[in-house]
């Protein structure tokens, strides 16, 4: 009987690839660390934070699609109805507009979600051509925009005695004490009890989700410990030199979307830079910023912005010249200088503000 | 997944255990005349002789260096045909009917012990250098110009980690044959006069640190000898990640490990050298791994050079008759090169093939993850390189030494996007070479 031998096919190396490595996986991953976090936002704040989230996913999938659409149509492709460029298939759609909407108020009004999550996708993302080659986190972007173009729109809805959130308080007077009065350690850690946006109230089940993308090693680990990690050195820098007490550099971290920003929004891996080294300075350099914007800034919140300043500078970060897949000794000698300026501007700064 | 990642699944499970089938009696063999160092090169015998194992049939020319090309079997020559090497091009081969007789060639003597030990360094090195020995983990480098060296070497490196997945020919050669490494090392340290001897191994690979400490133990109590247990990870064979774990020695790129005083040498090639010295005989046979997920029997084989790997795909049940397509590999999964054909000859160097089934990985947008750049052993960027390429821009491709790449296909292995990152690199280094 002839056996009929299979075809030999030519292929370069490696002919292997790691198993379990997937975009989706990755994406998956965070929509999954975000889940404790919606569950809370729609347990605090019920329809209002469903219909948020659902207008934030619906508005974004809907925009990319009509977009790639269009773009295969002008390419004079076929319609179909799956579209291959359509990164609803792996998640990172959902990701971006899950989390665009929890860093919003609850009472944001419908129009207004939904056009941010349009500007944020569009310009955000697929117009400098879809998935990976983005230089903004769409998430941010639309946020930011909605922030400054309809600001007004959207306060808080308070249920405690407070009538602003705590950082909003904080912003009219940096150094006041009394605010911790409405707002205990607790009831921050947890989230229950104080105003916010929808997300980013619960720190505790922030560090979760950002404990479990640690262990799935889904995200970049050093952007969010840096970033933290600065902020509570500044923070405590002033506190020293302020006689605030420990509390000081704790608030700073729990309250507003630090937290959240931190771990959801810096660390996406297509809006930061790619080496080790690159990737501490970034999350040390977002530190500085929201930490500055927060206690110099008009904004009682520093973390979008500092986000969308520092993604513009990830190209600089990556530039072929600067950039080393170690960190040498010299980079360490002045990496070491630069955080001891930044604390000697810090302080000399708050002489000056308060 | 955003992480360094230099563990590789070895897929060694199967034929390590398997003892290894002796296939020494081909019908014929070809004997590579030309191969990826060697363009040109010289008959000494014509069609219809009869030639014995051991003889001088040809003469390889490299650029800078001859190779002696050896008759692997006794019996009859015959015609000069094109024969897949293991690079994948075609080149010359001379094919010799076997007369199953093995008689050795005259030159074929053993030495005696201490015949052995008044040897220096010249008369190994010409001894080495008669036999035809080169590299044969896979680089073919002349053995040689590596034992000539003048420098002063301290330590003796032998490389048997065999860091690429599914290959076990080593290991196989290590459990079968270590009284015969451990002599070659005896060798080469008493021909560079060095002082100390180091055998690395994986350190997962526990019966070979047994085997060999054992017998360091009681035969060779005089050898000063240690048996170095390295990591798991991938590319842990490369020369100078061997010499970074063992010895704590950074060569940097471009450098010869001489002049740090190490040298290293393959474990098949330590087996050539005493085989050379001891016996005075060419490289004749040699371990081969055939391997893979589209093969039905995986195992070790010993054969002669020159056997055609269609026959020993035959001796392990063939294909795998539910594929379509296969993938043919000479050498690693990771480095190895496919071939278009299974026509191919076992030469000196070739130390395995696998057979693949035609996975094709879908490749989605870089996300610029990082992964690759955490875990390229030779501290590159393989995504920033792969972005230059795409640009087309040579400035940047030299700016982020393109060039050290040493083409582990780590970075592609790691990719999350599975992209083929190790192709763009690859290009690169061609561009700024």
């Amino acid at each position: 009987m002839e056996k009929t031998l299979p075809k030999i096919v030519r292929k370069t190396s490696p002919y292997l690839r790691r198993p379990k490595a997937s975009v989706t996986r990755m994406m998956r991953d965070v929509t999954i660390a975000l889940l404790p976090v919606t569950f809370f936002a729609i347990y605090k704040f019920g329809m209002a934070a469903i219909m948020i989230i659902v207008l934030s996913i619906g508005a974004m999938a809907l925009t990319e699609y009509v977009y790639y659409q269009i773009v295969d149509k002008l390419d004079g492709e076929k319609f179909k109805l799956k579209n291959k460029s359509f990164s609803l298939y792996n998640f990172s759609v959902v990701t971006s507009g899950l989390i665009y909407a929890l860093t919003l108020p609850d009472s944001t009004p419908w129009f207004v979600v939904v056009l941010g999550a349009f500007f944020g996708v569009f310009f955000g993302k697929l117009i400098f051509g879809g998935l990976g080659q983005n230089v903004f986190n769409p998430a941010a972007l639309g946020r930011v925009f909605i922030f400054v173009s309809f600001g007004t729109m959207m306060s808080y809805n308070v249920d405690s005695v407070a009538g602003a959130t705590a950082l909003g308080m904080l912003n009219n007077n940096h150094f006041d004490i009394s605010v911790l009065n409405n707002f205990t350690l607790i009831n921050l850690f947890t989230g229950i009890g104080i105003p916010g946006s929808i997300g980013e109230m619960s720190a505790v089940l922030i560090i979760l989700g950002g404990v479990y993308l640690a262990l799935r090693t889904s995200f970049e680990v050093r952007i969010p410990l840096t970033y933290i990690g600065t902020v509570i050195l500044l923070a405590s820098a002033v506190a020293i030199y302020k006689g605030l007490g420990i509390w000081y550099p704790v608030f700073h971290v729990l309250s507003g979307g630090l937290l959240f920003g931190a771990v959801y929004m810096a660390t996406d891996p297509i809006t930061s830079p790619i080496t080790k080294g690159g990737r501490i300075y970034f999350g040390f350099a977002l530190g500085v910023l929201t930490f500055f914007i927060r206690i110099f800034g008009a904004y009682p919140e520093g973390v979008m912005f500092s986000i969308l300043i520092m993604n513009m500078f990830v190209t600089s970060f990556d530039y072929y010249k600067w950039t080393n897949q170690q960190i040498t000794k010299k980079q360490k000698i002045i990496f070491g200088i630069v955080v001891l300026v930044t604390v000697v501007i810090t302080i000399v700064g708050v002489s000056y503000v308060g | 997944m955003i992480k360094k990642s230099r563990q590789v699944r070895d897929y060694k499970a199967l034929d390590k255990t398997l003892p290894t089938l002796r296939y020494v009696n081909p019908d014929e063999v070809f004997i590579h005349l030309q191969n990826n160092r060697c363009k040109t090169y010289d008959v000494y015998v014509k069609e219809g002789d009869h030639v014995l194992l051991g003889e001088v049939i040809g003469m390889r020319h490299g650029g800078f260096f001859e190779q002696p090309v050896h008759a692997t079997i006794s019996g009859t020559v015959g015609k000069i045909s094109k024969k897949f090497h293991r690079t994948g091009r075609k080149v010359d081969a001379i094919q010799i009917t076997n007369d199953f007789l093995d008689t050795f060639h005259e030159s074929v003597v053993d030495r005696t012990d201490e015949e052995i030990k008044k040897l220096n360094q010249d008369e190994m090195v010409e001894i080495v250098k008669d036999k035809g020995l080169v590299g044969l983990g896979g680089s073919g480098f002349p053995t040689y110009i590596k034992l000539g060296t003048k420098e002063k070497i301290d330590t003796v490196v032998i490389n048997a980690v065999e860091c690429e997945p599914y290959l076990s020919s080593d290991y196989r050669m290590i459990l079968e044959h270590p009284g015969e490494i451990l002599e070659g090392l005896r060798y080469i340290m008493q021909a560079l006069n060095a002082k100390k001897g180091l055998i690395a191994i994986k350190s997962k690979k526990t019966p070979l640190y047994e085997v060999l400490t054992q017998l360091l133990k009681t035969r060779y109590k005089d050898l000063n000898v240690e048996v170095a247990k390295l990591g798991n990870h991938y590319p842990q064979g490369w020369e100078i990640e061997v010499f970074k774990w063992a010895l704590g020695i950074e060569i940097p790129h471009g450098e010869l490990p001489m002049k740090y005083g190490v040298i290293g040498f393959n474990v098949t090639t330590t087996y050539g050298i005493y085989q050379a010295v001891k016996h005075n005989l060419p490289v004749y046979e040699r371990h081969f791994t055939v391997n893979g997920d589209a093969i039905k029997f995986p195992q070790n084989i010993r054969v002669r050079v020159g056997t055609s790997v269609k026959k020993l795909i035959e001796l392990s049940d063939g294909y795998d008759e539910t594929q379509k397509e296969v993938i043919v590999v000479m050498g690693g999964p990771m480095m190895g090169t496919s071939v278009v054909s299974d026509d191919v000859v076992v030469s000196k160097t070739t130390t395995s093939v696998l057979i693949f089934k035609n996975v094709t990985y879908k490749e989605e947008p870089c996300v610029r993850c990082g992964s690759c750049v955490y875990s390229c052993p030779a501290h590159l960027e393989p995504v920033q390189i792969m972005n230059a390429v795409k640009r087309n821009d040579k400035e940047v491709m030299k700016g982020l030494e393109a060039f050290k790449c040493i083409e582990c296909g780590l970075c592609a292995y790691v990719c999350t996007s599975k992209i083929h990152v190790t192709d763009y690199v690859r290009k690169a280094k061609r561009l700024v070479g």
